[in-house]
């Protein structure tokens, strides 16, 4: 039996590059959309460059292993949409499609004559989800980012680091991800919405304004209580209070302690774990697990209010502990007795060592003509009916040029000999790969 | 122009109609709020003493009570409350009453939990086989850490994000793996449950059919940290944390500079570096008179640029940005095409010009206080539907004769009785 799929029937044309458009457009294929990837490969930026390209292979169009994740479930067109041609097929093929998802900057597509008044002329219900930086309305419009600009202009740098140091940040584009979660959900719920009323609608969601709800506890604070985040003590590091500071809280959580990281054994660069309390009966139950040293059960640490006025001491003290033992002896022995523990996982130890998503199939494997057979990310929930998995590798860069220009819009093989010709399928000056070559025969 | 117009005001939200449960504390109710914000009609079940979050602060005017935590206010925006008891026989029935008319229940209790009351998925789906049921619990419904307890630390841990994020040896000696705050390990729950529960009423719109989700929160945490995955998967690399900026395999150039005000800005400049950019950037800088030598013909030559790349960031860049406000760096910087940015505190947004124009900051109304307070809106603007705060989180029990008098049917004498009862 085929498994039914939550977007059975449903058509993407997806104009997304770079990372959050192609991440929202991945799990819109995991839950069964047809995705349609639009790329031009003298204009390509995903797959090039690539610092994921295994070390045996060369570096090109169809080598990118994080390109290979992101794009997993999705049919790769090459198509000139820079020219007339190429627009009237782009055109054509969004006629026959429900969603089409773009994160270009905010004037692109209405500068390629494909703006939300000239889409919804071509598709009276269209979902069309713009991912664009700063969003299609507003003076900064213009304005681009990355993820590490989207995370500093909105607040989210600013909450990670240690209090007096420069921001720690994110160390990666976390509104990449966030920001194609977004772009996904706002498919969704436009699909939805559709589906209910029959009708379409622009979604203008914007990279750097997605980040800023993130940020609501701190930013309450400021308008209801007129406190700012710029204040001693803030962030907390690892810590839900920093010592020595007004007692505040800090946007993640009741204020305890401990609430912190610390060494294990035998002190590599990832041998950390971190341990916290959020009461009295979990502080006891970690100093049960500790085997009941006297310093544990000195009065001071007794309660929280305690635990955080002698903070410094007590990490020293749960430090020494941790740091004779392997980071997941300590999260067994601290879970078994109902106290919150985690070793700090780096992507080798979630990929190899981690069994919960070992046992929940976190990476299973798919291959690629070119990467080989590789793990790949799947989804975090299990729906029941219709189960989202991935389904098929990445594409190759213009791998279903023909079954869609044929397939789907109902071109000849002589059309698409002549559109690699002319330069509409293909760059003309640009070396065909060998499949693209068979793909014309 | 096709920017949409300011979504109206008087439009109905894409889920209007829709009838959600909320049992939920901070690991979902961020999830739910997305529902209510998008018009759901959500309703949050709390137990009789009270969601848990309503004792996290910060409060209003740092005076704790259940009714005045701006954690619970913000995350429970747009719903109604009710108390209930579902630990008690009278409150299960009563919950099971709401079921068979909702269309999706939103829970984050233990796993098991509510079946052990009856109260599973395939108990409930008997009146009501359209329902939708969505567990997000921290580790998922199966597994040897299925009953592991949690926190937003533990899942940054555990998740991969603290393995990313921290400090340069020089900048900070032996710095642990630093946790970015504000509670974003329950924000990737709640995205990826909400993108859950969405595909699944989709499906519902097609087949009328309902269904179960088991969400975990490690998954959706260890599913964001960018190409960390990748770099692990294809090149066996182990990444290694940089201060403020991306964490990679080997040393990188920085990208976060301190400003004239003592603020940073955010400036990618390596990766970026060719003759085309070069011209630029002398330019810009130039325009200060802080271009130093980048206007040499020399930097037309890419070997140049690459042995020079130290002196061009961690020089020239460096004091440009300290000659000037981080503010007045982002904005100059991006209006000449520049990807660079002001790093910002939270209450520094409130000043945000932009947001302002995309009206983004609401006014809600506490009339118990005789207030309103200023919100963060919404992250995308609907055309056709507006996504929008339609009212502050609910008081403890407020919606207890509406919902449970008014729609179940209860007279206020039975409601008076549970109530002494401790069922709501």
């Amino acid at each position: 039996m085929v498994q039914r799929r939550a977007l059975d029937g449903i058509r993407v044309v997806d104009f997304s590059w770079v990372r959050a458009g192609p991440w929202a457009t991945r799990w819109l294929g995991a839950l069964g959309a047809e995705i349609i990837k639009i790329e031009w490969p003298e204009s390509e930026r995903g797959r090039l460059p690539s610092s994921t390209t295994p070390q045996d292979l060369e570096v090109n169009l169809n080598t990118s292993g994080n390109f290979n994740d992101t794009n997993v479930n999705k049919k790769s067109l090459t198509l000139n949409v820079r020219r007339p041609k190429g627009l009237a097929l782009a055109k054509r093929l969004i006629a026959i499609s429900d969603i089409v998802i773009e994160n270009f900057s905010s004037r692109v597509l209405q500068n390629w004559g494909l703006g939300w008044e000239e889409l919804r002329r071509i598709k009276p219900d269209l979902v069309y989800v713009s991912m664009s930086g700063y969003g299609h309305t507003g003076r900064n419009h213009h304005y681009t980012t990355f993820g590490p600009i989207a995370q500093a202009a909105s607040g989210l740098t600013h909450l990670s680091g240690l209090p007096g140091k420069p921001p720690a940040g994110w160390g990666w584009s976390y509104m990449d991800d966030t920001g194609g979660m977004y772009g996904a959900m706002c498919a969704l719920t436009g699909l939805y919405h559709r589906n209910r009323t029959g009708q379409g609608q622009h979604i203008d969601q914007s990279q750097m304004v997605s980040s800023v709800p993130l940020n609501g506890p701190a930013l309450l604070d400021f308008t209801v209580n007129g406190r700012r985040t710029s204040r001693a003590g803030f962030p907390p590091g690892n810590r839900a209070h920093w010592p020595g500071t007004p007692l505040l809280n800090n946007y993640r959580g009741p204020i305890v302690a401990p609430h912190n990281t610390y060494r294990t054994h035998p002190s590599g660069y990832n041998d950390w774990c971190v341990i916290v309390c959020h009461s009295d009966e979990e502080w006891r139950r970690l100093v049960e697990v500790m085997g009941a040293p006297v310093w544990a059960r000195d009065e001071r640490y007794a309660t929280n209010s305690g635990r955080l006025e002698h903070q410094e001491a007590l990490d020293r003290d749960i430090e020494a502990w941790t740091g004779r033992l392997d980071k997941y002896d300590i999260t067994a022995c601290c879970q078994a007795a109902g106290v919150r523990a985690m070793a700090v996982q780096s992507a080798e130890d979630r990929v190899e060592h981690d069994p919960q998503l070992r046992h929940r199939g976190m990476y299973r494997e798919l291959d690629h003509p070119m990467l080989g057979r590789r793990k790949v990310q799947n989804a975090p929930f299990k729906l029941s009916a219709t189960p989202a998995f991935n389904h098929c590798a990445s594409p190759l860069i213009g791998q279903h040029t023909a079954e869609i220009v044929e397939g789907l819009l109902g071109c000849s093989r002589d059309e698409l000999r002549e559109g690699f010709g002319d330069g509409t399928f293909w760059p003309t000056k640009r070396p065909l790969f060998d499949y693209l070559e068979d793909m014309l025969k | 122009m096709s920017a949409p117009a300011k979504s109206p005001d008087n439009l109905p939200g894409p889920l209007a109609g829709l009838r959600v449960l909320e049992l939920a504390d901070e690991k979902g109710q961020f999830c739910g709020k997305l529902l209510a914000d998008h018009d759901a009609d959500v309703i949050k079940i709390e137990p009789p003493m009270g969601c848990g979050v309503r004792r996290v602060g910060p409060f209003l005017d740092d005076v704790p009570h259940p009714d005045r935590s701006l954690t619970f206010w913000y995350y429970n925006t747009s719903k109604r409350g009710i108390t209930l008891d579902l630990e008690r026989a009278e409150g299960a029935r009563l919950f099971r009453r709401l079921a068979a008319g909702a269309d999706v229940i939103l829970e984050t209790w233990a796993p098991g939990r509510l079946i052990e009351l009856g109260l599973g998925y395939d108990a409930l789906r008997t009146d009501n086989p359209g329902l939708i049921v969505c567990s997000l619990t921290p580790f998922g419904q199966t597994g040897p850490w299925r009953d592991y307890k949690s926190s937003d630390l533990v899942h940054m841990a555990a998740g991969g994000e603290m393995a990313s994020c921290g400090y340069d040896e020089e900048d900070v000696p032996g710095a642990p793996p630093i946790a970015p705050g504000g509670g974003n390990a329950w924000h990737m729950g709640g995205h990826y449950a909400y993108m859950a529960i969405m595909a699944a009423l989709v499906h519902r719109t097609v087949s009328g059919e309902g269904q179960y989700i088991d969400a975990s929160i490690h998954e959706a945490c260890a599913l964001t940290t960018e190409s960390a995955i990748a770099n692990y998967i294809y090149r066996g690399e182990t990444l290694k944390r940089h201060t403020g900026r991306h964490h990679s395999p080997g040393p990188a150039p920085r990208t976060q500079f301190c400003a004239k005000d003592g603020r940073y800005v955010n400036a990618l400049v390596s990766g970026r570096l060719n003759p085309g950019y070069m011209k630029e950037l002398a330019a810009f800088l130039g325009a200060y008179g802080m271009a130093a030598d980048l206007d040499d013909p020399k930097y037309q030559d890419p070997k140049v640029i690459e042995a020079s790349t130290s002196h061009i960031i961690d020089q020239v860049v460096a004091n440009f940005i300290a000659s000037l406000p981080a503010e007045e760096v982002y904005h100059a910087a991006q209006e000449r095409g520049f990807t660079w940015a002001a790093v910002r505190a939270a209450e520094d947004l409130a000043e945000d010009a932009h947001l302002g124009d995309r009206s983004f900051w609401k006014t809600v109304d506490h009339p118990e206080l005789g207030r309103s307070f200023v919100y963060p809106g919404e992250a995308a603007i609907f055309s056709a539907s507006p996504w929008r705060i339609s009212c502050r989180a609910p008081l403890l029990g407020e919606h207890n004769v509406e919902i449970l008098c008014g729609e179940l049917g209860l007279s206020r004498a039975e409601l008076a009785l549970f109530d002494e009862q401790e069922v709501i």
